[in-house]
């Protein structure tokens, strides 16, 4: 009875054992099924972030066409990598004509990162249409941005927004009397990159500001080299616009389209508020004539204004640049008033010329205060 | 009864500063920065012709009160500034504009005008 009772015993262990053991491998079989990914949308040649820089460069070697896949408005516009060429996926067979006539020609194709399929189908139709030499960088723009040493690019309509926001601070890399004054980006710092380190005190003063950087398009180094120095220098926000000026004008045309200068309550004069910040943030991006007597002048006046006494004026008011506005400015409104309207009568096509209406107390170490008038 | 008179005192007191206010502000209602170019303009010319010397007008609107400067202007009497030619050609606007730079600029005016 008791030699049963032990068999049982024996048997009904062995039968727990061959159930545990026949088991488990079928559920461990399960679980790798489960787990294992539908890799079949990827792309078969995927890159990173070294080889993306091994050949992309400024301007694009000839032979190389850095694409990216993303929406142009939400995504592109906001940020790509320097250099790379828009084709959204949703428009790859509108857009092949941007493609390169070389179908040798090496082909890097990103978008948001490896989730992201946009660049994998763009690559695939590429191999469709003949190209030989496709790559997909799948970490593709969120690792691009993160790594250190490495900044975007904006469009010019996000360039135009964060004027009008007044959202950063917009640097003209080119030389000042060559390019600069000839024509430049409304509000925009001249921070010529050969004298970058001469001039880096122009740079604002909080690292965090958003800054970029643009000079004469794709095929220009200098708003490249300036970022690379503006992120030495410690700043954290760092764009160009790597387009540049002539992709500007092509759009905006020499003249500020986006960037109007509010005009004050008074005939002719500045708003006081906007003009407090042009002071502050751009102060480069407008005209400034101080007005008064040279004597006053020299007691103290605005870091970049010019002195022309009224009394001089009329004969300089030809002479004048147009390509940014003209602010006069004095210690009351009177003599910037008088200013004002001189240069309406004297040239009367220079349409961006105000006045500043208000009472101006400029102190001896560079610091003024100025007041509405009565 | 002392707090009717007070709210009364108060009332008239209030209507007065009002009243004052209201006719402190009034002035000849022209563009007084416009005013003081073309009162310059104007001699600028007349010294072409050589009536005057300086090119530079003589008479600041300091040199008078504002209810003087009322009068000239109001009379049309510009005797005093010479160029008579000059001030006949001129637009009414423009005169307004140039009474208004007298008038606000005059001596007893919150902001007289300096030499500048």
């Amino acid at each position: 009875m008791k030699t049963n009772k032990v068999k049982i015993l024996l048997l009904a262990m062995l039968a727990g054992l061959i159930l545990l053991t026949g088991c488990t491998p079928t559920q461990t079989v399960k679980t790798a099924e489960t787990v294992k990914k539908d890799t079949s949308w990827m792309f078969n040649d995927i890159v990173d972030a070294t080889f993306v820089k091994a050949h992309i460069a400024v301007p694009m070697p000839k032979n190389v066409m850095m694409i990216d896949a993303r929406p142009y408005k939400g995504k592109y516009a906001k940020g790509h990598i320097p250099g790379a060429v828009s084709i959204p996926f949703s428009q790859f067979d509108k857009k092949t004509n941007l493609l390169p006539k070389d179908k040798n020609t090496l082909l890097i194709y990103y978008c948001e990162g490896v989730k992201c399929k946009l660049s994998h189908k763009s690559a695939k139709k590429a191999v469709k249409l003949g190209y030989t030499n496709v790559k997909v960088y799948a970490k593709g723009y969120p690792e691009w941005i993160s790594l250190k040493g490495n900044y975007g690019s904006y469009d010019a309509e996000h360039v135009a927004k964060l004027i009008e926001d007044n959202n950063a601070v917009i640097v003209d890399a080119r030389p000042l009397k060559t390019k600069f004054v000839k024509g430049h980006i409304p509000t925009a710092l001249s921070i010529p990159f050969s004298q970058f380190d001469t001039l880096k005190g122009k740079l604002p003063r909080d690292l965090n500001t958003p800054v970029v950087f643009y000079c004469g398009g794709l095929k220009c180094k200098l708003s490249h080299k300036s970022a690379a120095k503006a992120l030495a220098l410690g700043y954290t926000n760092v764009k160009v616009f790597d387009k540049g000026y002539p992709e500007w004008k092509k759009i905006y045309g020499a003249s500020n389209k986006t960037m109007q200068v509010k005009a004050g309550t008074e005939e002719g004069s500045i708003d006081l508020e906007l003009f407090k910040s042009i002071i502050a943030n751009n102060p480069d991006s407008i005209m400034l004539i101080d007005v008064r007597d040279a004597d006053e002048f020299a007691q103290g006046s605005f870091k970049t204004a010019i002195n022309i006494p009224v009394e001089d004026l009329e004969s300089k008011i030809k002479s004048f640049p147009t390509d940014k506005p003209i602010v006069f400015v004095c210690a009351t409104g009177a003599r910037s008033g008088e200013a004002f309207y001189m240069t309406k009568d004297v040239r009367e096509a220079l349409k961006d010329v105000y006045y500043v209406e208000a009472q101006i107390d400029f102190k001896a170490d560079g610091k003024f205060e100025i007041k509405k008038s009565i | 009864m002392f707090k009717k008179n007070m709210a009364s005192l108060m009332v008239m007191i209030f209507i007065l500063v009002s009243f004052s206010m209201a006719f402190a502000s009034e002035g000849p209602g022209g563009n007084d920065r416009k005013g003081k170019y073309t009162y310059r303009k104007v001699f600028k010319a007349c010294a072409k012709t050589g009536e005057v010397e300086s090119a530079t007008p003589k008479i600041s609107p300091a040199d008078k009160t504002m209810g003087q400067w009322q009068e000239i202007f109001e009379n049309k009497n510009f005797d005093e500034f010479g160029c008579k030619d000059n001030w006949t050609e001129l637009p009414d606007k423009d005169v307004l504009d140039i009474y208004s730079y007298f008038y606000n600029h005059a001596s007893d005016s919150p902001s007289p005008a300096t030499c500048k």
